[in-house]
């Protein structure tokens, strides 16, 4: 292989398996704020707030990933 | 179909039907057109001889911010120039607001009193009521200056102006060195609130050093006890931990929001590119999404550990 396949291969790969991470909590962390708002309706406000929180923190890691595979594919 | 109206009103989205038709039809024809004579259509179906006016440009994105200028050997980047524009529209927004308050808001002072009052509740509810008091002003500074840094880099013609080969403005949080700027703040209020309420015993889950040299002092006194050297060491090991994650934190808070706005930034130029002006619309949208997300969850965590900070460390170690 050459330089410019094994680039775009390890942007593909990181981006894909950074993300992979952080699908899951994400998945995990609505499971639980729609199962919460399922048993308690009036909690809706305090949820979805928290929910955003948690999931942006989970939405980070999936970030970091994406800033490597993004100087991996256009700078380096 | 909303009929509460005293004549039932025919239409769709506040249009009548054959305007509503009109713009769904031109909206398709701009959407063709932008496929056909970007680069994702030209790979499909062929290049079909579209004017090359119809296409964008390839983006060519740089993570670090162009030198603009210097003023006395400091390099002025355009992330700068776009900080202060915020600044300065966020102390014009603020002083058109307040000159003149009523007691029943217009318009743009109703939104700033229900924003504002939001973070207030926001803060009162995490922090307390005497807390959140104090915290709120720098955890509302934050958020404003994210908020609008963001949503500034959204308003048209935003990066469109060049100074040289370059933008002559562009999102400030797109350079790694304003949220590490931001971030170092945030550390610094929670260090000053966590010093300022608990003085120089604050330190000590930090450099946990005394269980140790206690125990160690007990073995001269002829006292073996090796259950407290074991935990004055692993109390010494814990405050190293709690002292890395400190570090951490400020790198993590920098590159989540350096990552957030630079990734909506190329996405926004990429989708302009495949697909010409249609596609990145939606993601327009998203956009604004984010910037309000980031700015929340920005001046959220600054909020929190700040509060963890001047909660008592006796309640929550046990």
């Amino acid at each position: 292989m050459d330089a410019e396949a094994v680039k775009a291969l390890a942007a593909g790969l990181a981006i894909g398996l950074g993300a992979l991470g952080p699908g899951i909590g994400i998945g995990i962390l609505g499971y639980g704020a729609m199962q919460g708002l399922a048993r308690n309706p009036e909690a809706r406000g305090p949820i979805q707030t928290n929910m955003i929180l948690a999931i942006a923190l989970a939405e980070a890691i999936g970030i970091y990933a994406l800033i490597v595979a993004i100087i991996l594919a256009l700078i380096a | 179909m909303a009929a509460t109206g005293p004549k039932k009103r025919r239409g769709c989205l506040g249009c009548s039907f054959p305007v509503l038709v009109i713009v769904v039809i031109v909206g398709l024809a701009i959407l063709v057109i932008g496929f056909m004579a970007g680069p994702l259509g030209k790979s499909i179906i062929g290049d079909i001889g579209l004017p090359s006016w119809l296409s964008v440009p390839a983006p060519e994105p740089h993570l670090p911010a162009p030198a603009l200028f210097h003023i006395f050997g400091l390099p002025i980047t355009n992330t700068i120039l776009a900080g202060w524009l915020t600044v300065v529209v966020l102390v014009l927004v603020s002083w058109l607001i307040t000159r003149r308050l009523k007691v029943v808001p217009g318009r743009l002072q109703s939104v700033f009193e229900f924003v504002l009052g939001w973070i207030f509740d926001l803060c009162k509810s995490i922090a307390g009521e005497v807390n959140g008091r104090r915290f709120f002003p720098f955890v509302c500074t934050i958020f404003l200056f994210v908020l609008f840094n963001a949503w500034l880099s959204l308003v048209p013609g935003f990066g469109s102006i060049t100074y040289g080969e370059h933008e002559l403005i562009r999102g400030a949080n797109t350079d790694a060195n304003t949220p590490l700027a931001i971030a170092i703040a945030s550390f610094v209020f929670v260090a000053f609130f966590g010093l300022k309420t608990f003085g120089i015993s604050w330190l000590r889950q930090y450099f946990n050093f005394g269980p140790f040299f206690h125990s160690l002092g007990q073995i001269f006194r002829g006292k073996i006890n090796i259950m407290n050297i074991f935990s004055g060491a692993v109390g010494i090991f814990v405050g190293g931990l709690e002292l890395l994650s400190m570090f951490i934190r400020i790198i993590s808070f920098t590159f989540r929001l350096f990552g957030n706005m630079t990734a909506g930034e190329i996405l926004l130029l990429i989708a302009a590119f495949l697909v010409p002006w249609v596609l990145a619309l939606p993601f327009y949208g998203l956009e604004l999404l984010i910037g309000l997300v980031q700015a929340l969850i920005f001046s959220g965590l600054t909020l929190v550990f700040a509060t963890m900070a001047v909660a008592s460390h006796e309640h929550e170690s046990h």
